[in-house]
C-alpha cells in the first residue's frame, strides 16, 4: 500500500544520515511494499541496499537522485536493464567532465538518456509560497519530453506553509500534466538520527551546530514513517499515495540482471579461450619441469583444466596470464596469490612461483562448481613499477572497458572526532587532544578514561554528546577513492554497468563500487597490487647479477636451504618479509620452521584469526609432541590433516562451518563476508548461534565450536587463507635466503626500497653491521642517489667477495633525487672542494647545506661545521663567469669550535635517521650505569625472573588488536635491542610516557622463553630530556620518531 | 581555555598563542615550569604532561600596551625611555639614564629604587645597567641577575651567554649555531670578514652594539597628548545658561582637536572647578564616534540639566576642562553633493545618544534577528551603543511581530495525534476555532543544555495559526509529540497574528 521512493542514504555524502542497509531493513520492518534508494548523482550505495533487500525480502528500486548544475533535482529509476545502462552512462558522463567527487549534469543530458526511466521531480525545500520559477520551467520541459514517465513528489515537511505548498504543487502538477506522488523525502531511517543529520549538515557547511541556524532543519521528520502514518498524512490525497505502488510496479529492474560479460580473450590461432589456456599451460609445464613432469602434477593440471572449462573461467586465467607476461617482458617482478593463484595451472603459466609439488593445495577449495564463485587471483608487483602495469591494462582494454574499483573511505575514530568535535564547537586543541587518544586507524571511538586523562571531563554534556555522535558516525562513508589495484574489465562498455568517475590522480578513473559490491554481484576483478618487498627482491636480483654474477628469479632461488632455516629458527630475521615483526620473531624459535610448509604456517599463524581463536598454543603443543594429535571428528580429518588437527587458515574455518555445522557453501561464504564488515553486529550474532549450535548438535564440543567462531571473527578483517600464505611464504623464504647468503646485497636493496617493512634504516644498518657488513657513510664524492656496493676491505663477512654498502644520497632527509642526479652527473672523478662542487654541479646553496648537514664532505677533509662554513661563503663570491684566481683564497682562516662526537651523532640522526659513528646511548651509558641500568646485551646472561633496569631509544611501539591492550615496545641501546612488554594496566598508568618518550627507561622483570627474552615492565620513565646532554646546546634536537603499529 | 576569574595563580598556569592552527605555550608560571612544561610546547602535549593545566590565551598586544604604559611611568627616572623591541616584539623597557643617575645617588641606587618600585607594583623584573642597550638586554635576560656593570666587565660577562642574547633573527641564530658559534664569546673570537660574508651584517652589528663598538640610541617613546581643552572664566559662572555657553565653546574647540587627530568621541568627561576648590564631573557616552560640537554640547547640556537640582553652584565655577577618555577612529562619510538639500538624516545615532544618556544605555536597545527556529530565540536585544542596528530582517508574515513575554498555558480540545485545536480556553475565556493552519513543527535545539533535562525546550512544538469565529487570530502551540514525547501534550498561547 505504500512504497517510499525518495530516500537518500549516507552515500549522499554529508546529507543522508543512515546506511543504505539500515534504510532497506527498516522499510521492510515497517511493512513497505518496496523502497527506492536514490543518492545524489551516484549509485555507490545501491549494492549494499540490494544485498540487504534480498535478505529482508523487500523489493528494491535502484536509482539515483539527479541534481543538475542548475539545481533541479529529479529522482530517476530505470525500468529495465537497458534504461539502467543509460543511467550509468549519464552519471559517467557527468562524472568524467567534473573534478573528482563532483558530477556535472544538465537537464539536456537527462533528457538524452531518458528512455525507459521513471522520473520524480523534487521541489526545492523552501518557506516561500510561490514555487520557484526555475523549477516550474524545468519540470515543464521534463514533462513535455517524457510524458507518462514524470511525476512530482509531494511531502509533508511540517514547515511553515505545508498546506499551501502542497496546494501549489498540485496546481503546478495540473498545469504540467504531471501526477503527484507521495513521499517523505527521507534522509534517515529513524527519528533518532536527526542529531546526526544536523551534525552532518554542519560538517558540510563548515559551521558549528550551535551557529548553523537556519541551515539546520527545523524538525526531524524526514525519516521512514509507518505506512499508517503516511496514509493519515495523505488521507486527502490517496491518489498520490497509491501512485507509489504503481510506480514501484512499473520498475522491473534488479541488480541481479547485470549479467556480467567477461572479456572474450580469444587468442589468435585457437578456436576458444580454453584451447589457448590448455596450450599455454602445456608449454609452461615443459618449461617448469624440463626434466619431466611428475605424474601428480600432470593429473592436477588435467583436473584443474576440466574445472576451468566447466565454469568457463579460461578467459579470466588468460587475462591474468597476459598481465603477468607483460610484466615479465618489462622485467617487472610479480607474484600471484589468492584462491586460484597457487594452482598447478598458474604455476605453469608463470603467475606464481610456488611449486605445487612443494605444497599441496586443493584447487576445488577455491574454484568450486557448486558455489559458482568467481576465481580470485591477486597479483603483486614491484611497488615502484606497478603503474606501468596499470597503464598497460588501460591500453589493452581501453578506458571504456577497464577501470579500478572504488574504496569507500569511511569515518574512523580520528576523522570522526575531528569533524564531529568541530561541529560541536570543541576547540581545536581539545579536538586535537581527543583524536590523539586513539590508536592509529581504530574504529572503536574514544574511551572515557582517556578523555579524563587528557584533563577533560567526559561527563560534560557537550563533550559527551560529541563522543556519542562520534561513535555513531564511525563507519559512515566520507568519500569514494580508488582501490589500491582492483581492476574491473568487461567485454562491452563498462559504463553501462557501473558509473565511472575521475580519480584524484590524473589519468585514473574508477567505478563507483568497491570490492565487496563487485563480489556481491559476481563481477570479476583482478587485483593488481603493489608490494614493496618485490621491489626490494628485484633490486637484490639486479645487484646479485651485477656484483656476484648470479642471475636469479623467484622460482630459481635454491629451495629448502638448511642454513637459511637455521637462521630463521634463531629469529635472526630483521628486515625479511613477513616474519620480522616482534610477534613473528618471538614465534619463530617456538615453531622452528624447517621446511617451506612450516613457513606457510608461520606466516599465517601470527594473525588475529588463530590468535583470537586460541589456536596457536594447541598447535605449538602438538608440534612439540606434548599434546596428542586428535581430530574433533572423522569428517574434519581431511580438513585439518595438514595442520595437526588445529584450524589455522581461513579456508579451514569456512570448511568447518560446512562440514561440522551444516552450512551450505553459500552460507559459509555469506558468513565470511558478514565478518568483513564489522558493523553488522546483528547478522554476526545470528551466524554465531547457527555455527555453534550446528556444531554442538553434530557432536562437537561447545568450547571448540566457540573458538572456531572466534577465529572466523578474527579472520574477518584480516582474512588469511592458505593460498595467500603460500605465496607470501615464498617471498619470505627468498628474502631470508638473500639475507643469509648476501647480507650486503640485502641491506643495499632494502635501503633502496624504503619505506618498507617493520624496521627503520637505522636498525637494518645495525643488523647488517652485526652480520659483518661494512657500511660506509654518505659522501659527496663517493655516494650515488641509491645505496651502492663497493669493494670492501674492512668487512668481516664470511664470503670471499663481500662488498661494503655505501649509503646513498637518498638517505639524506630533504635531499631531492634531481639534486642527486645533478651531482653524480657532474662529478667525474671527484670534487676537490665545496666550491668546486658548487661550480660544477650548479646545485643551489640549499642542497649543499643539506649535504653539509648530512656530513657528506668528509673526503674533502671537512666535518659538518666546516662544510657549512664553506657553503655559507659561496654566495658571496663573484659569479662563476667573473671568477679569477686572485679573488679566491684570500680569506682569513677561521678555526671553528670542534663539534663533540655526541652532537655529531645527534645531527646524524636528525639528518640521516641513523649514525654510523656511535649510538646515542654510549654517551649516556656512564650515567645509566651509575643508576644501575643494564644493557640490552646483558639481558642474554641475566637469569629469568630477575628485576632489572634498562634504558634505550624506543624503536617500535606496537599494540596488536589481539593482545588485549598489551603494548610491545622495542628499545635499542649501543649493544642491541630489547623487547619490553607493558601490560594494559601498566600502560594505563604510564600511558603518556609510553606514547611520548623517545628515550625510555624501564624497570621490570626478565622473562625467558627459549631464546626469546622479554622484559615485563611495571615502571617506566621518560628520559628523552637526557638527550640534551649529547650536545652543548640548550635545546633538544629532533630524534627520529618510533614506528607505531597497531 | 580557563576562566580568568577562576584561575589559581599558584597552580600550573600557561599562556598560549595560536600559530598556524596549533596552540603553543608562550609563557608558564613557576608551577607549570616545575611540571616540566616549556615555552613553545604544544598545549595538547602540555595537557598530557600536566592534567588540569590552566590555559589562558596570550594577549601580545595588551602586553605591549602595558609595557608602553610602564615606559611612560619610567620617565620619572629619565625622559629617554622606550619600550625595548626584542626578537618577538616589545619585550621590555630601555632607560637611557645618562646624566640622570646622580639624581638618585648613583646608578646602583637608581636601579635599586626602580626594582623596589616595580616590586611594589607586583611586577617581577630584572634590570641591568651597562654601557649599551645590547648588553643590558642580554644580561637582564641571560645574565645572573639584576646588576650594574662597568665597561670592562661587560665583555667578560657577555662572553659565556648564548648568541640568542644578541637579539638575532632566528635565521641568523640558527646559522651561527650550526657552525658551532654558540656563545657570544665564540662569535667575538671569529675573524670578522669571513663572518660577515657568511651571515651578513646582522650578527656583527648586534655584537658591536652589545660591546659598544656601534652606537644604538634610545628613541624615546613620544606620549600622545590627551584630548583635553580647558577654559578659565573671568568671573565665576553661576547660571546654567552661562555654563551651557561655556560648554559649547569647549566643544567647538574640541571638534577642531578631534578632526585634527581623525578621532570621534565615544565618551566625554567635563570637570567643573568651583571657586572653593570643589569639583563636579559630568560624563556622557555616545553610540558611535562623533566630532559634531553641537551634538556633543547638547549631550552635556542635557546632562547638566538633569543634574541641575543636585548641583550646588555655590559661589560659582571658574574653570572647566573637557576630556575625551575614549575615541573611535573616524570613518570618512559621504557628503551629499547637492547643495540645496539638507542631507537626509536616517541616522538615529544622535537620538540614541540623547536617549541613552538620559535614560541609561541599558534602556536603549537594538533588536537583532538570530538564526534560530525557536521563536523566542529568533530575536535578541542588545544595548544600542554596542553596534549598529541590523537591516537583515526576513519578511515574516506567518509569525507574530511580538510574542507574549511568556507562553501561557491554555486548555485545548483537539484531534489526536496532531490535529489543530477545535476550541480553547485562554485567560478564562473560551474561543471557538473556525480556521486553523498547521502544524509547523519545531524540534528542540538538542545541542543546548536545557534540552537535555525535561524542562522547557526539551520537547517538540507544533505551532498552529488559528482564527476564532470572531476573526481574532492566534499563534498557539502544542508541546510534546503525541505518543512519542508525551502522553498528554500541553498547549500554549504564544502570540497574536495580524
Amino acid at each position: 500500500m505504500f512504497a517510499e521512493l525518495c530516500t537518500m542514504s549516507n552515500f549522499s555524502f554529508l546529507r543522508g544520515a543512515s546506511h543504505p542497509d539500515e534504510m532497506v531493513i527498516t522499510a521492510a520492518a515497517l511493512g513497505y511494499s518496496a523502497v527506492g534508494i536514490a543518492d545524489r548523482n551516484t549509485l555507490a550505495g545501491v549494492v549494499r541496499a540490494h544485498v540487504a533487500a534480498k535478505d529482508a525480502g523487500i523489493k528494491l528500486l535502484v536509482g539515483s537522485r539527479l541534481v543538475t548544475r542548475a539545481g533541479f533535482e529529479i529522482i530517476c529509476y530505470p525500468q529495465d536493464r537497458i534504461a539502467y545502462g543509460r543511467l550509468t552512462k549519464l552519471l559517467t558522463k557527468g562524472n568524467r567532465r567534473a573534478p573528482k567527487g563532483e558530477c556535472h549534469i544538465d537537464l539536456e543530458d537527462v533528457l538524452e538518456h531518458s528512455a525507459g526511466q521513471v522520473f520524480i521531480a523534487m521541489a526545492p525545500m523552501m518557506a516561500s509560497l510561490v514555487l520557484e520559477e526555475g523549477f516550474a520551467n524545468h519540470l515543464a520541459r521534463l514533462a513535455k519530453a517524457c510524458p507518462d514517465q514524470t511525476y512530482l513528489a509531494q511531502s509533508f515537511t511540517y514547515g511553515r506553509n505545508d498546506t499551501k505548498r502542497l496546494w501549489e504543487l498540485e496546481r503546478l502538477a495540473a498545469r504540467t500534466r504531471v501526477p503527484c506522488v507521495a513521499t517523505n523525502d527521507v534522509t534517515y531511517h529513524a527519528p533518532g538520527r536527526r542529531t546526526l543529520a544536523d551534525v552532518l549538515t554542519s560538517i558540510r557547511e563548515h559551521v558549528p551546530v550551535a551557529q548553523a541556524g537556519f541551515l539546520l532543519a527545523a524538525n526531524g521528520e524526514r525519516h521512514l514513517k509507518p505506512p499508517a502514518e503516511m496514509t493519515r498524512l495523505f488521507k486527502d490525497r490517496t491518489r498520490a499515495l497509491l501512485r507509489t505502488e504503481e510506480i514501484a510496479a512499473r520498475i522491473n529492474f534488479s541488480l541481479d540482471e547485470l549479467a556480467y560479460e567477461y572479456p572474450d580473450e580469444t587468442r589468435e590461432g585457437y578456436p576458444t579461450p580454453q584451447h589457448a589456456l590448455e596450450a599455454l599451460t602445456e608449454a609452461g609445464m615443459q618449461r617448469r619441469y624440463p626434466t619431466g613432469v611428475p605424474d601428480r602434477i600432470k593429473a592436477a593440471i588435467k583436473h584443474e583444466l576440466e574445472l576451468v572449462a566447466g565454469l568457463n573461467y579460461a578467459p579470466y586465467f588468460l587475462t591474468v596470464h597476459d598481465i603477468v607476461r607483460f610484466a615479465r617482458s618489462q622485467n617487472i617482478l610479480c607474484q600471484g596469490r589468492g584462491s586460484a593463484a597457487n594452482s598447478a595451472v598458474c604455476y605453469c603459466l608463470g603467475i606464481t612461483a610456488v611449486d605445487p609439488a612443494q605444497i599441496d593445495l586443493l584447487f576445488e577449495r577455491f574454484v568450486s562448481a557448486e558455489r559458482n564463485e568467481p576465481p580470485d587471483i591477486d597479483v603483486d608487483f614491484e611497488h615502484e613499477r606497478r603503474e606501468e602495469v596499470i597503464q598497460y591494462i588501460y591500453a589493452r582494454y581501453g578506458r571504456h572497458r577497464a577501470s579500478i574499483a572504488a574504496t569507500v573511505i569511511t569515518y574512523r575514530s580520528r576523522s570522526a572526532i575531528r569533524e564531529v568535535g568541530k561541529a560541536m564547537g570543541l576547540s581545536i586543541d581539545m579536538v586535537d587532544a581527543l583524536s590523539r587518544t586513539t590508536w592509529g586507524w581504530s574504529s572503536g571511538g574514544i574511551i572515557a578514561d582517556h578523555v579524563r586523562e587528557i584533563g577533560l571531563d567526559p561527563e560534560d554534556r557537550n563533550l559527551a554528546l560529541a563522543l556519542e555522535l562520534t561513535r555513531e558516525i564511525i563507519g559512515f562513508p566520507r568519500h569514494l577513492s580508488q582501490h589500491v589495484g582492483g581492476f574491473v574489465i568487461t567485454e562491452s562498455d563498462l559504463d553501462t554497468v557501473i558509473p565511472i568517475g575521475n580519480a584524484a590522480m590524473p589519468d585514473r578513473t574508477f567505478v563507483e563500487w568497491d570490492k565487496d559490491d563487485l563480489d556481491a554481484l559476481g563481477i570479476l576483478k583482478i587485483d593488481v597490487l603493489a608490494l614493496g618487498m618485490l621491489t626490494a627482491i628485484a633490486k637484490t636480483f639486479e645487484l646479485l647479477e651485477n656484483h656476484y654474477d648470479l642471475p636469479l628469479e623467484l622460482a630459481t632461488v635454491p629451495v629448502e636451504d638448511n642454513d637459511v632455516y637455521d637462521m630463521i629458527c634463531l629469529a635472526d630475521t630483521i628486515g625479511v618479509f613477513q616474519i620480522e615483526s616482534r610477534a613473528q620473531m618471538s614465534m619463530l624459535p617456538r615453531l622452528k620452521p624447517r621446511c617451506f610448509y612450516d613457513l606457510v604456517i608461520e606466516v599465517a599463524i601470527v594473525r588475529p584469526g588463530p590468535i583470537q581463536g586460541d589456536m596457536v598454543h594447541p598447535y605449538l603443543r602438538r608440534r612439540d609432541g606434548t599434546e596428542e594429535v586428535i581430530f574433533p571428528s572423522k569428517a574434519l580429518e581431511t580438513v585439518l590433516g595438514k595442520t595437526l588437527g588445529i584450524p589455522l587458515f581461513q579456508e579451514q574455518a569456512m570448511k568447518i562451518a560446512i562440514v561440522a555445522a551444516g552450512f551450505t557453501p553459500a552460507e559459509s561464504d555469506r558468513l565470511r563476508r558478514a565478518m568483513a564488515t564489522f558493523r553488522k553486529v546483528g547478522i554476526i550474532h545470528e551466524f554465531n548461534t547457527k555455527l555453534v549450535e550446528g556444531m554442538v548438535s553434530n557432536g562437537y564440543e561447545r568450547d571448540f565450536a566457540e573458538r572456531c567462531f572466534k577465529q572466523i571473527e578474527g579472520f574477518g578483517e584480516y582474512g588469511f587463507p592458505e593460498s595467500h600464505a603460500a605465496s607470501f611464504a615464498l617471498l619470505t623464504y627468498i628474502s631470508c635466503w638473500i639475507k643469509h647468503h648476501y647480507p650486503d646485497v640485502f641491506l643495499c636493496a632494502m635501503l633502496n626500497s624504503q619505506p618498507l617493512g617493520f624496521y627503520a634504516p637505522a636498525q637494518l644498518v645495525r643488523d647488517a653491521r652485526e652480520h659483518g657488513v661494512e657500511v660506509l657513510p654518505v659522501d659527496a664524492n663517493l655516494s650515488n642517489w641509491d645505496c651502492s656496493l663497493e669493494p670492501s676491505d674492512g668487512g668481516s663477512h664470511a664470503g670471499p667477495r663481500a662488498f661494503a654498502v655505501r649509503l646513498g644520497f637518498r638517505q639524506i632527509k630533504g635531499f631531492r633525487a634531481e639534486a642527486g642526479e645533478m651531482l653524480t652527473a657532474a662529478r667525474g672523478s671527484s670534487f676537490d672542494s665545496v666550491r668546486d662542487l658548487w661550480l660544477r654541479t650548479g646545485l643551489g646553496k640549499g642542497a649543499l647545506e643539506t649535504l653539509a648537514h648530512a656530513d657528506a664532505f668528509r673526503t674533502l677533509g671537512l666535518d659538518r661545521r666546516e662544510a657549512l662554513w664553506a657553503v655559507r661563503a659561496l654566495g658571496t663570491e663573484p659569479l662563476p663567469l667573473f671568477r679569477s684566481a686572485a679573488s679566491v683564497g684570500a680569506e682569513e682562516e677561521v678555526k671553528l669550535p670542534t663539534m663533540p662526537l655526541g652532537e655529531h651523532v645527534v645531527h646524524d640522526y636528525a639528518r640521516l635517521r641513523l649514525s654510523l659513528k656511535a649510538h646515542p646511548m654510549e654517551f649516556l651509558r656512564e650515567n645509566f650505569r651509575r643508576e644501575g641500568h643494564v644493557t640490552c646485551a646483558d639481558l642474554k646472561t641475566i637469569r629469568a625472573g630477575r628485576r632489572i633496569k634498562l634504558a634505550g631509544l624506543v624503536l617500535v611501539r606496537q599494540r596488536p588488536g589481539t593482545a588485549k591492550g598489551v603494548i610491545f615496545a622495542t628499545l635499542e641501546d649501543e649493544t642491541g635491542t630489547a623487547n619490553v612488554i607493558i601490560w594494559a594496566k601498566t600502560f594505563e598508568t604510564f600511558r603518556k610516557i609510553v606514547l611520548g618518550s623517545k628515550l625510555l627507561a624501564v624497570r621490570g622483570q626478565v622473562q625467558r622463553e627459549g631464546i626469546v627474552i622479554h622484559v615485563v615492565s611495571d615502571h617506566l620513565e621518560d628520559r628523552t630530556g637526557d638527550m640534551s646532554q649529547l650536545t652543548d646546546e640548550d635545546r633538544p634536537r629532533a630524534m627520529p620518531r618510533s614506528r607505531d603499529f597497531h | 581555555m580557563s576562566n580568568f576569574n577562576a584561575v589559581d595563580f599558584d597552580a600550573p598556569l600557561t599562556l598560549v598563542i595560536s600559530t598556524q592552527g596549533s596552540f603553543r605555550l608562550s609563557a608558564c608560571n613557576k608551577a607549570a615550569a616545575g611540571e616540566g612544561l616549556s615555552i613553545g610546547q604544544l598545549v595538547t602535549d602540555a595537557r598530557a604532561l600536566c592534567p588540569g593545566l590552566q590555559v589562558l590565551e596570550a594577549t601580545p598586544e595588551a602586553d605591549a600596551r602595558a609595557l608602553r604604559q610602564l615606559a611612560a611611568w619610567a620617565t620619572r627616572y629619565t625622559p629617554w625611555v622606550a619600550p625595548a623591541t626584542g626578537v618577538n616584539g616589545i619585550d621590555g623597557i630601555f632607560l637611557d639614564i645618562t646624566g640622570c643617575a646622580h639624581l638618585f645617588g648613583s646608578e646602583k641606587e637608581l636601579l635599586t629604587d626602580l626594582l623596589r618600585r616595580l616590586k611594589e607594583f607586583d611586577i617581577a623584573a630584572r634590570a641591568c645597567v651597562t654601557g649599551t642597550l645590547g648588553a643590558s638586554w642580554a644580561l637582564a635576560r641571560y645574565g645572573k641577575g639584576s646588576s650594574v656593570l662597568n665597561r670592562d666587565a661587560e665583555a667578560q660577562a657577555l662572553a659565556p651567554l648564548p648568541i640568542s642574547a644578541l637579539r638575532l633573527s632566528d635565521q641568523t641564530a640558527e646559522g651561527l649555531l650550526q657552525v658551532g658559534l654558540k656563545r657570544i664569546g665564540d662569535l667575538a673570537a671569529v675573524a670578522r670578514a669571513p663572518l660577515a660574508s657568511r651571515f651578513g651584517p646582522e650578527a656583527l652589528m648586534r655584537l658591536d652594539q652589545a660591546l659598544g663598538k656601534a652606537s644604538e640610541p634610545v628613541m624615546p617613546q613620544i606620549l600622545e597628548a590627551p584630548l583635553r581643552v580647558r577654559n578659565a572664566f573671568v568671573d565665576p559662572l553661576v547660571q546654567t545658561d552661562a555654563m551651557v555657553l561655556a560648554i559649547e565653546k569647549l566643544c567647538a574647540e574640541m571638534e577642531v582637536l578631534l578632526l585634527e587627530r581623525g578621532r570621534g568621541a565615544r565618551a566625554l568627561k567635563l570637570t567643573l572647578f568651583r571657586v572653593d576648590g570643589e569639583t563636579a564631573t559630568l560624563e556622557v557616552g555616545t553610540a558611535r564616534g562623533t566630532t559634531d560640537a553641537a551634538h556633543l554640547a547638547r549631550l552635556l547640556a542635557e546632562r547638566l540639566d538633569q543634574l541641575s537640582s543636585d548641583l550646588d553652584i555655590g559661589f560659582g565655577y571658574d574653570a572647566a576642562i573637557l576630556d575625551i577618555p575614549r575615541t573611535d577612529a573616524l570613518a570618512a562619510s559621504q557628503v551629499d553633493l547637492s547643495a540645496d538639500q539638507k542631507p537626509f538624516s536616517g541616522d538615529l545615532s544622535s537620538f540614541m545618544d540623547r536617549a541613552g544618556n538620559r535614560f541609561g544605555w541599558a534602556r536603549v536597545q537594538h533588536v537583532y534577528p538570530v538564526q534560530s527556529h525557536i521563536p523566542e530565540r529568533a530575536v535578541m536585544a542588545q544595548a544600542a551603543h554596542v553596534g549598529p542596528p541590523s537591516l537583515d530582517w526576513a519578511e515574516e508574515a506567518s509569525r507574530p511581530a511580538a510574542l507574549l513575554p511568556c507562553a501561557e498555558p491554555i486548555e485545548v480540545l483537539a484531534e489526536v495525534p496532531e490535529g489543530p485545536p477545535k476550541t480553547f480556553r485562554w485567560r478564562k475565556v473560551a474561543y471557538r476555532v473556525s480556521r486553523a493552519e498547521g502544524p509547523e513543527r519545531i524540534a528542540p535545539e538538542w545541542w543546548r543544555a536545557e534540552s537535555a533535562s525535561n524542562g522547557v525546550g526539551a520537547r517538540t512544538r507544533d505551532y498552529f495559526r488559528v482564527e476564532d469565529d470572531g476573526g481574532r487570530r492566534f499563534w498557539i502551540y502544542r508541546e510534546g509529540l503525541y505518543g512519542r514525547e508525551a502522553t498528554t501534550p500541553r498547549w500554549y498561547m504564544h502570540g497574536f497574528l495580524d
